[in-house]
């Protein structure tokens, strides 16, 4: 068996006494959809901040291409291709949709402050190339037409996809999404599915937080989370079969 | 550069040009204040506008700047280049050592913690009395003098001080339409979106209060060069208090906005003095009322005045 | 260095201490009640002090009645303060950044009206229990430090009590934990705001009071106050008054330290640099979490 993306072992974390995850162990395959699924506060946005860096475990190791990942800054595991989106969108409210994209295009170049002081002909060049990859990358996500408005005037649905687009645009290995159906409508959602699979299919691996059942069928393996603990695995199907999962969710 | 700019530049420069030498030797001196104020205000301002960083430590450079100036010419008999490079030497690696720290800090605790920086170099400077001269300061610093040209009267240092004042604003203007900028708005926007897209800001806050102490030393070696004496009184806290003034009145965000404040800071306390001692109660009284009432300063309480009378014309039309 | 002279310099930085601490409550019940920094608390340290002189001096009323006076103008700048600007602003929803603006604004405002109705001389008190000293192995200690520094604690245990056991105290500590919470059960939110203002008005203008019989007061006076006070209160926790109690006394001696060891020019320096340390080091004080529960 091919070595996993992303690998979690015995990963235990609690807040003040606390705990919120327990031993949580699982693999993301390369290439995959995984996904994540479980009740208010079973720890799944915990895992994330993990796996990201904004929180540093106490307990477990976790192992990414094959190296530990230990004390890498958040943005080391950017540079690395793990990125996220957040359960409430971040965009930056002042910037433009462009600006937005382009941001998440910087980590992508190089320049120093003395040239971007300068305006050295290198600054320019390297500003003409990311403001061309936004520009295709506000295409492609349909966001052209909106490519001059403030992202604070965006809706829900639209900040969701700008996220995604920001994020793409990095050339990440490992994407993680942390509900990103949230405030979206039906038609918004089934365009979200699709974008999801196609990045999958473009080969960007894919690690999925969400509530949304009718979502989580893309994934390929779901684990169930339950105050910190992996109670149950598998497709989804089986996940919905699961009586202790069924226990959880509907209380039979 | 479209028409409409230059509709609106060129007569702003033909002002400027012809300016020192239509108006009284006093006034002169105040507009050589502006433009040595504007280049320190832009430092400010990137911090304050771009990095949401209110930094009152701004007098700690303007004087490293202004005593290595003074020390280099006076004491060493040194060229005033020599002065100008040193201080800024100085003052960039000052502010990456302190830097460093010191930036981890947000929020009040950042405003404050320079505002004790500033109180720390005041005190230093009364201190060592060996380097600054103390509370007599050090006399007798020679004008500039730009190959055989002396900038010996306000109306000459004028267009020296603010050559140097249009020549930083572009470099601020280019810091932020750069790529740099980009990842500084985006950082004051949502610093947790900013780290999750790998933008470094420790570093990046850094190297912005890097480049803000070097326009604090250049403004600091500008003043040591026409005021030819410098001393202790110029580089207390009240004066960081002030710089920080500049951004604030003008706003922040905007370049032109530096001028507005700078402008604000050296005529306003001249205009005031004029009703006597009472002069300092407005001035601090003027402020408050920015601060209250206008939060984004002058040009952004100009800019809102201007579209409402946009959409009152439009509606007419 | 004698022992005399080390004892001096360690009761000295007691009583400077306890100065910063009162400067250092009142900037930390203000924290507290409303999340403003108040950059002009060494302001009230002045008008209470300079009012107290004016009473004292010029419209010639008893000593006691004179304090307080002083400790009464305090307050009523304080009052004032949140009643005109910092409700204006709440309202608006403005920065941390604009807060911190005005109070500076505020401080030049009132430093420069105490320059114009006053001048620029200093005035000194008559130390409390006449000009005594107490002798105690060479040391000598002024009756007004003894003074000083039972009024401290006093004014320290008094908050203390006046948090915990008044309906007023105990209304403001639930406004400041929870303010929607506070509205729900009947708090006028906005009120209690104002009733810090005039806490921390009364602690700054009682610590101006009492330091004045120790170092001329001036109009200049406030902005170091200012520092010292938010020295004290971000090492007592910053949301905690008592704390600051605690953080001042540290600071003073502290700076007597820095006085024995290198000299008393660098007092200042100590001081502020030992204040950006702990912040960057210890943000929540030298108490740690334990000292966020009390006061």
């Amino acid at each position: 068996m091919a070595e996993p993306l992303l690998a979690l072992r015995e990963v235990g974390h609690s807040f003040g006494g606390l705990s919120v995850l327990r031993s949580v162990t699982f693999d993301v395959p390369e290439g995959g959809i995984i996904g994540l699924i479980g009740p208010n506060g079973s720890g799944k946005t915990t895992l994330f901040n993990i796996v990201t860096g904004y929180i540093r475990p106490l307990a477990g190791t976790i192992t990414y291409r094959g190296a530990p990942l230990v004390r890498e800054t958040i943005q080391q595991r950017g540079l690395q291709g793990l990125v996220r989106t957040f359960q409430t969108p971040q965009v930056f409210e002042q910037m433009t949709v462009l600006e937005n994209v382009m941001v998440g295009c910087t980590k992508l170049t190089r320049t120093t402050m003395l040239q971007d002081l300068l305006r050295t002909p290198a600054a320019r060049g390297q500003m003409r190339e990311i403001r061309a990859r936004a520009e295709a990358a506000c295409e492609r996500f349909g966001l052209t037409a909106l490519r001059e408005l403030p992202a604070a005037s965006l809706t829900a649905g639209q900040r969701r996809i700008l996220e995604i687009a920001r994020a793409v645009i990095g050339e990440p290995r490992l994407l993680l999404l942390d509900e990103p159906s949230s405030g979206l409508n039906v038609q918004e959602i089934d365009g979200l599915r699709e974008w999801i699979v196609r990045l999958n299919e473009e080969g960007i691996t894919i690690l999925l937080v969400s509530h949304d059942m009718g979502l989580m069928t893309v994934a390929r393996t779901v684990h169930t989370l339950y105050f910190g603990e992996i109670i149950a695995s598998g497709d989804m199907a089986a996940i919905q079969r699961d009586p202790r999962v069924r226990e959880v969710y509907l209380g039979v | 550069m479209n028409p409409r700019t230059l509709l609106w530049l060129v007569p702003c420069l033909i002002v400027w040009a012809v300016l020192p030498f239509v108006v009284p030797r006093n006034i002169a001196d105040l507009l050589v204040f502006t433009g040595i104020y504007t280049v320190a205000g832009l430092g400010i301002g990137l911090l304050l506008g771009h990095c949401g960083i209110v930094n009152l430590a701004q007098a700690t450079f303007y004087g490293l700047g202004a005593y290595a100036s003074a020390y280099c010419t006076v004491m060493m008999g040194l060229p005033s280049i020599v002065g100008f490079l040193a201080g800024a030497a100085i003052s960039m690696a000052l502010a990456y050592v302190i830097g460093r720290p010191i930036l981890r800090l947000t929020g009040y605790f950042l405003a404050l913690g320079t505002l004790a920086l500033s109180a720390i170099a005041s005190a230093l400077f009364f201190e060592w009395d060996w380097l600054t001269g103390g509370t007599l300061g050090i006399g007798g610093i020679p004008k500039l003098d730009l190959f055989g040209f002396l900038l010996d009267r306000p109306s000459r240092y004028y267009f020296f001080v603010w050559i140097v004042a249009f020549a930083c604003m572009a470099v601020a203007h280019n810091l932020i339409d750069s790529r740099t900028g980009l990842m500084l708005r985006a950082m004051r926007d949502s610093s947790t979106a900013a780290a999750a897209l790998s933008i470094d800001l420790q570093a990046l806050r850094t190297k912005v209060f890097v480049v803000c102490a070097l326009f604090g030393s250049l403004a600091g070696s500008l003043f040591a060069h026409h005021a030819s004496f410098v001393s202790t009184q110029s580089f207390t806290v009240d004066r960081s208090i002030s710089f920080l003034l500049i951004p604030v009145i003008g706003g922040a965000t905007s370049i032109p906005g530096i001028v507005v404040g700078a402008l604000f800071v050296t005529f306003l306390p001249e205009l005031l003095s004029k009703l006597g001692d009472i002069h300092q109660i407005l001035f601090g009284l003027a402020l408050v009322a920015v601060v209250v009432l206008m939060p984004e300063g002058l040009v952004g309480a100009f800019a809102k005045l201007r579209t409402r009378f946009a959409r009152k014309g439009g509606s007419h039309g | 260095m004698t022992l005399s002279l080390v004892l001096q310099a360690l009761f000295a930085g007691v009583t400077n201490g306890i100065v910063y601490a009162l400067v250092g409550m009142g900037l930390s019940a203000i924290f507290k009640g409303s999340r403003v920094i108040n950059a002009m608390q060494g302001e009230f340290a002045v008008i209470g002090a300079m009012t107290t002189v004016l009473l004292l001096t010029k419209a010639g009323w008893p000593y006691a009645a004179a304090i307080a006076g002083g400790a009464i103008a305090g307050a009523l700048v304080g009052a004032f303060i949140e009643v005109a600007f910092v409700r204006f602003m709440a309202k608006k929803n403005a920065s941390e950044d604009s807060f911190l603006l005005l109070t500076i604004g505020l401080a030049l405002s009132l430093s420069a009206s105490i320059l114009y109705f006053v001048g620029r001389d200093g005035h000194l008190l008559p130390p409390l229990g006449g000009e005594g000293v107490l002798i105690v192995m060479d040391a000598v200690i002024q009756f007004h430090a003894l003074w000083l520094i039972a009024i401290g604690i006093g004014a320290t245990l008094a908050l203390r009590a006046f948090y915990h056991r008044t309906t007023i105290g105990l209304s403001m500590m639930a406004a400041s934990i929870d303010a929607d919470g506070a509205a729900t059960t009947g708090i006028n939110v906005a009120r209690m705001r104002t009733f810090t203002f005039v806490l921390g008005g009364l602690l700054g203008a009682l610590g101006g009071i009492l330091v004045t019989p120790l170092i001329a007061v001036d109009y200049q006076l406030g902005l170091n106050l200012t520092l010292k006070g938010f020295a004290a209160a971000v090492l007592g926790g910053l949301t905690n008054p008592l704390g600051a109690a605690v953080g001042g006394i540290t600071l003073g001696l502290v700076e007597s330290l820095a006085i024995i060891g290198i000299s008393s020019s660098y007092k200042d320096v100590v001081a502020f640099s030992v204040l950006i340390v702990i912040m960057i080091l210890m943000p929540q004080g030298i108490l740690g979490r334990a000292g966020r529960r009390g006061g």
